[in-house]
């Protein structure tokens, strides 16, 4: 063990790891605890975080063993996600695949087989990093979250959410308890790629969503996110209306990278300068539509 | 706070501290020290175990998570004298250089051809991408793996006939 976490071991040390078994414990310890106590899930944030000084953490709300909060459903026309379900068990579904395979191929890209074995989705969302490489993926999909507390639930778009690098919408007595994606009846096709200096184990230099849904030929939704861009990963509403009601002909897909390079605000950073992420944000634009087309006319739905 | 887990094949109990990580029981209190702690922030892969039945960084799991889990770390791979299939073939390939990453990489080896026991390059390429070497070059690592793939599968088939 690290020197620094070396403890003498009391009885006491554990009055305030709460491993709770249920909802309505964990929502009863947030609303008791408020912001004075540490959530985690799969931990693979947490920990990296508060690397060599977890001794210094007072308070523990392990959710990892709450049953209620994993699940993956369809009803009606949404999809309802657990935010404890891995990027692993994401990745791997059957259903996701075929219903979303945006969200599927996002949570593909998240660090490591190590990590997507541990990592949760609603860690990554909780966690609000710019570079989170699901959110772009939710943000795009029109994703809702369903917040919780000990007297009441609301529900927030995912594009209200994400308020600062690492800061949410989350109240002190409130936890993420599901994730809604809206699935719509129109024939889709989408596209998600991340930017890095390698394929495994890489924060995003930039990560793009697009998704298109077509009506008799012309796009009736879209869906366009980023991630790595801004303060926040950020959902592009007005590059999207530039595209409803149009056939893929009808767009010039240059000007639209354009128009998504102009609505970014990236920084310079270890993982990529400003104008290099403008360039690659506005050239992924112009690669997803083209990857939309050609599958297009290919019948292919497969991403 | 005591936690029951199973290490190995073999029951343990152990004080445990919210502080602690698998890590730290695996090496410090109970001597399993191939697992290996290299970053110690889940990027390198060398404290890679598995968790029921997943593959998991141990520096990243609280000492409480591994409360009744079923963990085998490199030490539960070898039948007595007779090495793992896998730890054979890293032998056969030159496939271990200074050896500090090799315990996780034949984890997340033995993670893959217990979930898919022939696998093709790109497969085990992406199954061992959460690990690093300094070393090797990695070539011959991905050669191993698909050798250890080709001993189990000829044992298999050997004992259907």
């Amino acid at each position: 063990m690290k020197q620094e976490n070396k403890q003498t071991i009391s009885g006491r040390d554990f009055e305030k790891y709460f491993q709770v078994k249920n909802l309505k414990k964990a929502l009863e310890i947030k609303a008791k605890y408020e912001d004075q106590i540490l959530l985690i899930a799969g931990a693979t944030d947490v920990l990296v975080e508060n690397y060599e000084k977890l001794h210094e953490i007072k308070n523990w709300l392990d959710l990892s063993r709450v049953k209620e909060l994993k699940f993956l459903e369809v009803k009606e026309d949404k999809l309802i996600l657990g935010p404890l379900m891995t990027h692993y068990e994401l990745k791997n579904s059957q259903r996701l695949k075929q219903k979303l395979p945006l969200l599927a191929k996002a949570a593909a890209a998240v660090g490591s087989p190590q990590i997507r074995a541990k990592g949760t989705i609603g860690g990554n969302i909780c966690t609000s990093s710019p570079a989170g490489d699901t959110l772009s993926a939710l943000l795009a999909l029109d994703a809702s979250f369903k917040l919780q507390s000990k007297i009441d639930s609301r529900l927030v778009k995912a594009e209200d959410f994400f308020l600062a690098p690492k800061r949410n919408g989350l109240k002190d007595n409130e936890l993420l308890t599901q994730i809604e994606i809206p699935l719509y009846p129109e024939e889709s096709l989408s596209f998600w790629a991340k930017i890095g200096r390698r394929k495994a184990l890489v924060i995003s230099t930039l990560n793009l969503a697009l998704v298109l849904y077509f009506e008799q030929g012309l796009i009736k939704r879209a869906g366009v996110a980023v991630g790595s861009a801004a303060p926040t990963p950020i959902r592009l509403r007005e590059v999207e209306e530039l595209m409803l009601g149009k056939s893929l002909a009808e767009l010039n897909y240059r000007e639209l990278g354009e128009e998504v390079k102009k609505r970014v605000s990236p920084i310079d950073d270890i993982r990529g300068t400003k104008e290099y992420r403008e360039n690659v944000v506005r050239d992924t634009m112009v690669n997803a539509l083209k990857s939309i087309e050609k599958r297009r006319e290919g019948g292919k739905n497969a991403d | 706070m005591q936690i029951k887990f199973k290490v190995n094949g073999e029951a343990r109990e152990i004080e445990v501290t919210p502080f602690h990580r698998l890590l730290d029981l695996l090496r410090e209190d109970l001597g399993l020290t191939g697992v290996k702690e290299g970053c110690g922030k889940g990027e390198c892969g060398a404290c890679s175990v598995i968790m029921n039945g997943r593959l998991i960084p141990s520096c990243l799991v609280p000492a409480p998570q591994a409360d009744g889990a079923e963990i085998i770390t490199i030490e539960g791979l070898a039948e007595g004298n007779s090495l793992h299939p896998l730890q054979e073939a890293f032998i056969e390939t030159g496939a271990v250089q200074c050896g500090f990453c090799i315990p996780g990489m034949i984890m997340a080896g033995k993670n893959l051809l217990d979930e898919n026991p022939s696998p093709n390059e790109k497969e085990v390429r992406t199954a061992l991408s959460g690990n690093i070497c300094r070393c090797t070059g990695y070539t011959k690592i991905i050669e191993a793996v698909m050798l250890a793939a080709d001993k189990m599968d000829s044992k298999g088939s050997g004992s259907d006939e």
